[in-house]
């Protein structure tokens, strides 16, 4: 099942959430629609998922134009952030409940409930009630309810926002070997850029409503197509009025760069970030590995030199940015 | 006819070219819609809003004047002015108590302290004639205490504060559930007292709501007949709470003076609730 | 300071102790004080039983239609907000101020013969003043709010995305309402219902002007307290003043435990 999004455009009231929102989703892939908040990504996937209405525009999944199929009708599956138990109705029940309205035999329930929970490896908890489960399992439990009707789509809406840490990590990791394994088309969407370069085959930028660049995660993150799409995916810092990666910045001999002082040391354990400033007051940092870190020994106030690193690749500065969109090809800038 | 608790189908809205299943839908939808709307509207007409106009019309029925003289009248003016008084004491006093058995409910671990939460609510379930006739009974003339409080104004107060204890402690206790410590503690470590503590920190937490629950018992308190028409002894000028006085003016065909006591009551209760809910209010968006 | 004060402890329960226990303590004992057999014989007085049946009648016609609108406007005022639910919302809430001396003019002011509808009633034959239809009105109105003030802040803060996710796993709208949302709100309901049940059989001021309180034929059992205590006939009034008061016990249980299952359920919300 690819999903094709032709033209999407949303107003709430006067204001533009989704701007001519093109895209196609390839079958079996895991894709990251991500943006800032207010980017208009969950309103995207609502939309997709028939949540919510659009004003323009249309919508396939698998060639079928849903634009105007109400939810129940098309077939996919959603998370919401907060997982939306059904409080009234124990675990099994909850991930039943798809199952009971398709009407099916008691017991071919039954079976399917119980190899979903154990999918999931909550086949301990079957009776009891989501107030009793934890964060984690919840999520899981909200899982094995989407898949149970074995959509054919799968929309996450931040399925990972409301965890801590270590649970997050752990989550993640299983739902891609999980999307994996069943080769379910998926779109994720979040805002944090670690999680969709983890697990993400393809990712979606949006901004404002229109998105920015398309692309595989190692495409984006060396090539991105604009400075939004560059700060966005990782650290940045500024030489000389362009942009770039603190890895692509190097401390040289005085006469072969940029000077600048010193004015922070951080060390972060396996990094250290070496914050200079220039003669105009800009800030940028260099990124040194704790090894360099210890020869060179900076201190506060102490003058160097920075030069871009040969071979860096050179990012597209402030210019217009152009964003590919290409049906059916994944799109790559170069 | 209930309302579907979500939009049936996404329609596109702006530039799709219509086709006539789409149009039905969306017109059956805006049919249900307004279906209910009719019938919502019709069904509160009937009940609430054609007889709180017909009071309305009435009471202004000769004109202002004669509005201003039924509400000006000396036995008016006592009965308003006794109601007044009274409810004003009784919800102080439950302000106090109620903010007093929040806290026991709430921050206090004792045997029976279900037995209280629920015994609150008594008076909010019990009819108010029930109430009425045992104060009577219980405070009066045949007074197993010998304690007569008939025809006084201690008497009806102490019936209003019956009345209206429940709505003083339930307005208050969710609030008082849902603080935490934080704030507290944090003042603790930095040397107050606990009376300081209170009156600085938790005190003025508590206030909106103990504002907009003494808000709704005074008016409350102000309509109140059941439970004070009994221990009032209703003597006209003396003891005659605002409710009895409209009910003797109504059944004795005064019905245009009635309505017009009855506005001058309702104004009096809609300024209240108006004066305590905006403090609340107010109180509320400056701590936020 | 988690502790409260013991003194405080002892103060309140002085105050709920004198204000409300011996009232209620003092009308059981005036309602058996001459034993058991005479409270059944009392009990089986036709005045009475004619208001206990009308008081029943009254509340099984006035609190079903009550929840009935309550459940529904609660729905649409939160789930479709519009300036009309807004209106709704406000006129709703209206009954919560009114005295029931008001309530039951009002209703006089428009429904009685020389009200605005009088003469059209009177040409289709309606008798609603001083009769059965009249006192379920005056009961509907004074319980207007009770079931929404339960059901619309519980809605507001349970929000929708259960209902959206049964839309996805291909639930009706209709399903959808009776499996998740109903089902959501049911301890907030019944809290609802039995604060408009207590009210209905307990309604005094309304009632008596919108009924006429003629006895056997229109006098609720309310009335009948009432009326027994105005002839000096004490007893009887306590006797049926009793009555009220175990059915108000019964209901109180009733909110409590309702109180309590939504307190299990909000403990996992946070």
């Amino acid at each position: 099942m690819s999903i094709s999004l032709n033209g999407v455009t949303k107003y709430f009231g006067r204001d533009l959430v989704l701007d001519d929102v093109t895209d196609e989703v390839p079958l079996g892939s895991l894709t990251a629609l991500l943006g800032p908040s207010g980017s208009g990504k969950s309103t995207l996937l609502r939309i997709i998922a028939g949540l919510e209405p659009l004003n323009e525009g249309h919508i396939e999944l698998n060639g079928r134009d849903v634009t105007s199929v109400p939810a129940r009708d098309r077939h996919i599956g959603f998370c919401f952030q907060d997982y939306a138990p059904f409080r009234q109705l124990t675990v099994s029940d909850n991930v039943a409940y798809g199952l009971k309205v398709q009407r099916m035999p008691k017991a071919q329930i039954r079976q399917e409930v119980d190899d979903l929970l154990r999918l999931v490896r909550l086949e301990a908890f079957a009776d009891r009630y989501p107030r009793q489960l934890s964060g984690g399992q919840r999520q899981r439990m909200a899982l094995a309810r989407a898949l149970a009707i074995k959509p054919d789509v799968l929309l996450l809406d931040e399925p990972f926002a409301a965890l801590d840490a270590q649970v997050r990590g752990e989550l993640r990791g299983w739902v891609r070997s999980l999307q994996r394994e069943l080769g379910i088309t998926t779109i994720l969407v979040t805002h944090d850029q670690t999680e969709a370069m983890e697990i993400a085959d393809r990712l979606v930028i949006l901004n404002e409503g229109r998105i920015e660049q398309v692309g595989t995660p190692d495409t984006m993150y060396d090539k991105p197509a604009n400075d939004f799409v560059q700060g966005f995916l990782g650290p940045i810092t500024t030489l000389n009025g362009v942009a770039y990666r603190p890895h692509d910045i190097e401390l040289c001999a005085p006469d072969e760069g940029v000077a600048a002082t010193v004015t922070d040391v951080i060390r972060l354990g396996f990094e250290v970030r070496v914050v200079v400033s220039d003669h105009n007051g800009t800030s940028s940092w260099v990124q040194l590995t704790h090894d360099e870190a210890q020869r060179l020994n900076l201190i506060v106030g102490e003058r160097v030199s920075l030069r871009v690193r040969l071979g860096a690749k050179k990012n597209r500065g402030p210019e217009i940015p152009e964003v590919f969109r290409i049906k059916g090809v994944e799109s790559t800038s170069d | 006819m209930l309302a579907a608790p979500l939009k049936e189908t996404p329609i596109a809205q702006a530039k799709q070219p219509p086709s006539t299943g789409r149009q039905l839908r969306r017109v059956n939808r805006r049919g249900r819609r307004g279906a209910a709307k009719g019938l919502a509207v019709t069904y509160l007409s009937l009940l609430v809003l054609i007889p709180l106009a017909a009071l309305v019309t009435n009471a202004f029925n000769h004109g202002l004047g004669s509005f201003w003289r039924a509400v000006t009248q000396t036995e008016s003016i006592d009965a308003l002015r006794l109601t007044l008084v009274c409810a004003f004491i009784a919800s102080a006093i439950n302000a106090v108590a109620g903010l007093a058995t929040a806290w026991v409910l709430v921050r206090d671990r004792f045997v029976g302290q279900g037995i209280l939460n629920a015994i609150i609510d008594l008076p909010f379930a019990l009819p108010t004639v029930v109430a009425g006739v045992i104060f009577y009974t219980l405070y009066g003339p045949l007074s197993p205490f010998h304690v007569n409080i008939t025809g006084t104004w201690i008497g009806i107060t102490v019936a209003i504060m019956f009345v209206t204890l429940p709505f003083t402690v339930r307005s208050v206790q969710p609030v008082l559930e849902s603080l935490t410590f934080n704030a507290e503690s944090a003042a603790s470590t930095l040397g107050a007292s606990p009376v300081r503590v209170f009156r600085t920190i938790t005190l003025p937490a508590l206030m909106p709501a103990l504002l907009t629950g003494t808000g709704l018992a005074f008016a409350r308190a102000i309509g109140e007949y059941g439970s004070v028409v009994f221990i009032s002894n209703n003597l006209p000028y003396r003891s005659e709470v605002a409710s009895s006085y409209i009910y003797s003016l109504a059944t004795s065909g005064q019905t245009n003076s009635a309505a017009s006591v009855a506005v001058a009551l309702l104004v009096i209760a809609l300024v209240l609730l108006i004066v305590f809910n905006v403090t609340a209010q107010r109180l509320a968006r400056n701590r936020a | 300071m988690r502790r409260s004060p013991v003194g405080l402890r002892i103060a309140v329960l002085c105050y709920i102790g004198v204000l409300i226990g011996v009232p209620l303590i003092f009308v059981f004992q005036q309602a058996f004080i001459h034993g058991f057999g005479a409270f059944w014989t009392a009990l089986r007085d036709q005045q009475m039983d004619h208001a206990i049946f009308l008081t029943a009648l009254v509340a099984l016609v006035a609190v079903p239609l009550n929840v009935l609108f309550g459940v529904g406007a609660s729905l649409w005022i939160v789930r479709h907000p519009s300036r009309f639910t807004r209106v709704l919302d406000t006129i709703i809430d209206v009954p919560l101020a009114i005295s029931p001396i008001i309530v039951g003019l009002v209703l006089e002011l428009v429904y009685a013969q020389g009200g605005w509808f009088g003469s059209l009633l009177a040409k289709l034959g309606w008798q609603v003043m001083f009769s059965f239809p009249g006192i379920v009105m005056a009961s509907i109105f004074v319980s207007l709010p009770l079931v929404s003030r339960q059901v619309i802040p519980l809605l507001r803060e349970l929000g929708d995305h259960q209902e959206q996710t049964a839309s996805t796993l291909g639930a009706s709208p209709l399903r959808i309402f009776f499996t998740i949302t109903l089902r959501s709100i049911t301890w907030a309901t019944a809290y609802g219902v039995s604060l408009t049940l207590a009210r209905v059989i307990g309604e005094y001021g309304a009632v008596l002007i919108v009924s006429g309180n003629i006895a056997l034929v229109t006098q609720t059992l309310t009335l009948d307290i009432g009326a027994n205590f105005d002839n000096f006939n004490s007893y009887q009034g306590f006797v049926g003043a009793v009555l009220l008061a175990m059915a108000s016990i019964v209901l109180l249980l009733i909110l409590g435990v309702a109180r309590h299952r939504e307190r299990k359920r909000n403990e996992y919300l946070a």
